[in-house]
């Protein structure tokens, strides 16, 4: 049931200075509000606990993709759509922009927002793996001053990440180094668009003399947190992608992940689809088909 | 009465089987209609129910003193308001508005609001107090045939068993015997819901004269009316009800709901207007949707595939209510005969309460999951004879004009036709592959199935017994040329107020767009008894052929005498009455209208249809009969992922006999619309529970109840077989529900097809598939599929001889059974 609206307030702070003061003045007390994407499915549903947000939709400084030599750095506002439209992305960060168009539909894709689909934390977001994969490095402020930390290190657990109360995510910097590297993505859901996932699968590698020189992986929806799965990478490197590697690469997936029965699918189902879509991506990656 | 290309002056027809738009489309498609949500009266309270967050409890107290203190707040009425029980079927009136002392699902209401908005209603709402007492719950078949206490309904068979149904027809043992191959099948059809993008939605206001108006978006207006008068307790007399357009239906508003009752309550209590809207959520509780059904199929056979007996169970979860169970129950076993010759016919039903919300009648009304299970049973047979899907079928068609082993009369039979088509649009021959699978013809991930359906056109017999029409046509011509058809009927996006314009214009020989159609209002327009069993165009266009035939005789006397012209001689066309001899005498419609006033008087006529009396005069002989049946043949190609299970269905190429078209446009969009639908059972809707053993609906929302999007959409190549019956208003049958039916079974048999693997059952999601898979390469079964039903102790089996047998319709005597 959806919850009673006057419970709620929303404030619009005029700037980013105003913003983080909400932050810092009530620790705890206010959350921001993007995109809404995540926030108003949980108030229909009369699940949103918390009740003091303001709105960083209009805050300028958390929009735009800023693009240097070494890096691309993208405001945490920035949007699916944007992600999608953006041709350096396109290039370099194909999975990004793959995760964008296949996140929700249209609408969704307008409003919903790279930050928000980091701190909503959600184990089952689609731009997360790629993220990862990705090695991206998240922006935070606060009143006190800004600090960056690998995405890698952000989720602790199920709904948990490194974010003080009084900071705020303001970018998410990718580094430039995907260009010797073959990517693959690919989200399996109950349809094709507007499912949350059930399977989500990044993985980036180099191949160099038929050996795995370099190799990144992460997954969906198959943990309490988006999983960076180190341990697969690990009995990767440097192996050669033959049978015995992907049956040991599939072995240690099975053992890194903890998939869960839920409203969307089973855990073992989950398991089948994630080392079938890690013998999917070792071969694809292997014979060069993709990117 | 039948008709063909020409009308009786063999003049072309000009309106009916061609696509004009709908008589309403403009409106629709500028947003200008208005649906129920969109009425509003000065001075109008808003209501919220208050529902049950427990499935299963007595209530202990209800406390409405806080909330009806809050500012705003008109009024508020518990279940003690509204005592008299109600329900769609006369046999099953196990409703009340509100619940009195006990909730028997996760949604059932306990109280309603009145205030002057929304928020307020809904802050109030909050401030209700309820204390329940929890009882034990039943959530599934098994339980529910064997649980017997707590039980929830007082009523029905016998502990949570609502209803059990036993017939047999014809000597079976005999059947049997006569069998070369005798196959068994055990599959299961989980539950869906009907998803109309309108959420329902009333509007009652009993007015300073005690009179009562109901704006609702309802299939049934008429039975909304009996159970207005019956539990509110004022004459029908005294009230109106008025169906607005329905932003869908598909059978989910063909019951008479609480939100209706309840409004009207408030609106005698508060006096003034009152209007509910349900949301995305409530429409979910309200449900009446797809029954889950486990069935059991055991058929013999012929070597060629000529059936010689089948025996059929199914077991039915009906949730917490009667709804439409009963007749439900009698569907899953009815149709199974009226494809396929199927000389001797046992079924056995059996429908269970539980606490979950109920089902009822989904578009196909418990046959898509007998014609599931029928259609899958019917591609493992032909397995095991090695004989092609298509010719097993074809070559056992039941016959035109037949009467069945159950009794049911066939009319026209254009599947035969339908099958041909469907094998050679999608070039069968070319990509099936047999039952060899070493020579595939397609590569592997890939295939096709075949299956095939049959819908009623209009149930034969109506809800409450009677023998009065089941549709009237009232026909109002003004001395301007103006034609008014009413009629009970109500237009839920199928085009029924087009089809009433249709017809009446094709005789009249006036523009369909020149007729103003007036449909559902209990007030102005005859009885029809509702958009439901595929029965409105059948019905309410035969009605409208006789009254508009009627009309068109006076107006034929007047024009003869007038312009001294031979009555036979003359046609109506293009707005004139002239003489087909000589077109250029001849007058306007309108002229011909003050020439028929000024003889008769004020020109109206009527016409009415009942269905024609059934062969069958057993207990349970009132389901199933009908005055016609549409057939459907469908092929669908998939493809499989064996990477992830995913079945995508590339292609559906369907042919749908529909005796003829009034309209082949909105014929097509029937048949689409029914494949995309058929398609979102087939492959993800699943009315799924969770937690608290399994009552709490997993997500009653739009968000996790999955339906497909137009990225799932298939190309679909429609093919419509034309075969006039004798029994449709210019030979026309049914498309609204048939063509549904062959889709869940098309696509199961192209998964087997495509990777040689069962999926006994829908939907066939791709864990199933995956689960499949991953047996058959571990070298078992490749299935997945439910392996054993419930033992039933069921009762003697009413038995009736077949018509081949010598057979009257009629039950055979008792005879005692000595072991």
């Amino acid at each position: 049931m959806r919850a009673y609206l006057p419970d709620y307030e929303l404030r619009v702070p005029k700037d980013l200075e105003e913003a983080l003061a909400f932050l810092a003045n009530e620790p705890g007390m206010w959350k921001p509000f993007a995109g809404g994407t995540d926030l108003m499915v949980l108030l229909e549903a009369g699940k949103l606990e918390h009740t003091k947000f303001f709105s960083v939709w209009n805050l300028a400084e958390l929009r735009g993709i800023e693009v240097t030599d070494e890096s691309v750095t993208l405001g945490a506002l920035t949007t699916y759509t944007e992600v999608r439209r953006n041709s350096i992305l396109q290039e370099e960060f194909p999975m990004l922009c793959v995760a964008a168009r296949e996140t929700g539909g249209i609408a969704i894709q307008n409003r919903g927002t790279i930050g928000g689909n980091i701190v909503n934390a959600s184990p089952a977001a689609d731009s997360p793996p790629a993220l990862l994969a990705y090695d991206a490095e998240l922006e935070l402020l606060s009143s006190k001053g800004a600090r960056k930390i690998p995405y890698k290190d952000f989720h602790t657990g199920y709904k948990q990440m490194k974010l003080r109360d009084d900071e705020l995510l303001t970018g998410i910097r990718l580094p430039r180094t995907t260009k010797s590297l073959r990517h693959y993505y690919r989200k399996v859901g109950t349809r094709k668009a507007q499912a949350i996932s059930k399977v989500c699968f990044a993985g980036v590698a180099k191949i160099e003399d038929e050996s795995v020189a370099d190799v990144r992986i992460a997954l969906g929806s198959v943990a309490p947190i988006v999983l960076r799965c180190e341990k697969t990478e690990a009995v990767l490197r440097g192996k050669s992608v033959d049978e015995r590697t992907i049956s040991a690469a599939r072995a240690a997936l099975i053992n890194e992940i903890a998939p869960i029965d839920d409203i969307r699918s089973t855990a073992k189902y989950r398991l089948r689809v994630a080392a079938n879509l890690l013998e999917d991506f070792l071969k694809t990656v292997r014979d060069g088909e993709l990117n | 009465m039948s008709k063909n290309e020409k009308d009786k002056n063999e003049q072309p027809l000009k309106v009916v089987g061609k696509p004009f738009r709908k008589v309403d489309a403009r409106a629709k498609c500028t947003g200008q209609t208005k649906f129920a949500d969109d009425i509003a009266l000065p001075r109008m309270l808003y209501c919220k129910i208050l529902r049950s967050p427990e499935p299963h409890a007595l209530i202990k107290t209800i406390d409405v003193s806080r909330a009806l203190k809050l500012p705003g707040v008109h009024a508020i009425i518990t279940g003690r308001d509204l005592p008299i029980p109600y329900g769609i079927l006369p046999v099953s009136q196990d409703e009340h508005a509100i619940c009195i002392d006990k909730v028997r699902f996760i949604g059932d209401p306990v109280a309603a609001v009145a205030a002057v908005d929304e928020d307020t209603a809904f802050d109030a709402m909050n401030l209700i107090e309820v204390e329940y007492e929890k009882l034990q719950t039943v959530t599934s078949i098994e339980e529910g045939l064997m649980v017997d206490e707590p039980r929830i309904h007082d009523y029905g068979e016998r502990g949570n068993i609502h209803k059990l149904v036993s017939l047999e027809f014809g000597d079976m043992d005999e059947g049997f015997a006569e069998a070369d191959l005798i196959r068994e099948d055990i599959l299961f059809y989980e539950g869906n819901t009907h998803l109309p993008m309108e959420q329902h939605a009333a509007l009652a206001y009993f007015d300073t004269d005690n009179k009562l108006t109901l704006w609702s978006s309802t299939q049934t207006p008429h039975y909304v009316h009996r159970a207005l008068t019956k539990t509110l307790e004022i004459p029908a007399a005294h009230i109106r009800v008025i169906a607005t357009p329905n932003g869908g239906g598909f059978g989910g508003k063909s019951d008479p709901f609480n939100h209706e009752i309840i409004v009207s309550k408030l609106s005698m209590i508060t006096g003034r207007p009152v209007k509910a809207t349900l949301t995305r959520e409530e429409v979910f509780y309200c449900h009446r949707g797809r029954h889950p059904v486990l069935m059991k199929v055991r058929t013999g056979v012929k070597r060629d595939g000529a059936i010689t007996a089948m025996d059929f169970q199914s077991f039915l979860d009906g949730g917490a209510y009667g709804s439409y169970g009963v007749a439900s129950t009698f569907y899953t076993g009815a149709l199974q005969t009226v494809t396929y010759e199927v000389p001797r016919y046992k079924f056995r039903g059996a429908r269970v309460f539980t606490n979950k919300p109920p089902c009822g009648p989904k578009r196909g009304h418990g046959t898509p999951q007998p014609r599931y299970a029928l259609e899958v049973h019917l591609d493992k047979i032909a397995e095991e004879l090695k004989l092609d899907p298509a010719e097993i079928r074809l070559n056992h068609l039941v016959k035109p004009f037949s009467v069945t082993a159950n009794y049911l009369r066939i009319g026209s039979m254009g599947l035969g036709r339908c099958i041909e088509k469907v094998v050679e649009g999608s070039d069968w021959k070319d990509k099936f592959s047999g039952w060899d699978k070493e020579n595939r013809k397609l590569p592997f991930g890939k295939g096709v199935g075949l299956a095939c359906s049959s819908y009623i056109c209009g149930a034969g017999l109506p809800i409450y017994w009677n023998n009065m029409p089941h549709s009237g046509v009232q026909l109002r011509l003004d001395r301007q040329g103006g034609v008014c058809v009413q009629c009970g009927s109500i237009d839920i996006g199928q085009g029924s107020d087009s089809v009433l314009a249709y017809i009446v214009a094709e005789v009249l020989g006036i523009d369909p767009f020149d007729i103003r159609v007036l449909t559902a209002d209990t007030d102005l327009t005859p009885v029809d008894l509702g958009s439901y069993s595929s029965r409105v165009t059948l019905m309410t266009g035969n009605a409208a052929l006789q009254a508009a035939e009627r009309a068109r005789e006076l107006l034929t006397i007047a024009v003869a005498e007038k312009l001294s012209v031979p009555a036979e001689n003359l046609s109506f066309a293009e707005r004139r009455v002239f003489d087909v001899e000589n077109p250029e005498v001849g007058l306007s419609f309108a002229e011909a209208v003050v020439l028929a006033e000024s003889k008769f008087g004020t020109i109206g006529t009527v016409g009415s249809y009942t269905p024609p009396r059934s062969p069958g005069h057993f207990k349970g002989a009132g389901v199933g009969p009908s005055p016609a049946y549409s057939y459907s043949a469908a092929v669908a190609e998939v493809d499989v992922d064996p990477m992830t299970g995913i079945v995508t269905v590339e292609r559906v190429w369907i042919a749908h006999d529909i005796g003829r078209s009034i309209n082949p446009m909105l014929v097509m969009g029937q048949v689409e619309g029914s494949v995309y639908m058929g398609l979102g059972e087939a492959l993800m809707e699943e009315m799924a529970y969770r937690a608290n053993r399994n009552v709490v609906h997993k997500f009653p929302s739009l968000l996790e109840y999955k339906s497909p999007t137009t990225l799932e959409m298939c190309d679909v190549k429609t093919y419509l077989i034309e075969d006039a019956d004798p029994n449709g208003p210019f030979g026309a049958k049914e498309v609204g529900q048939g063509p549904l039916l062959p889709v869940p079974p098309t696509v199961a048999n192209a998964v087997y097809d495509a990777v040689g693997v069962r999926i006994d059952e829908v939907p066939i999601t791709p864990e199933k598939v995956l689960y499949a898979l991953r047996e058959k390469s571990k070298g078992r079964e490749g299935r997945f599929g439910p392996k054993s039903i419930p033992e039933v102790d069921w009762p003697q089996p009413l038995k009736v001889l077949t018509p081949e047998e010598g057979g009257d319709g009629r039950e055979m005597p008792h005879v005692a059974v000595h072991s």
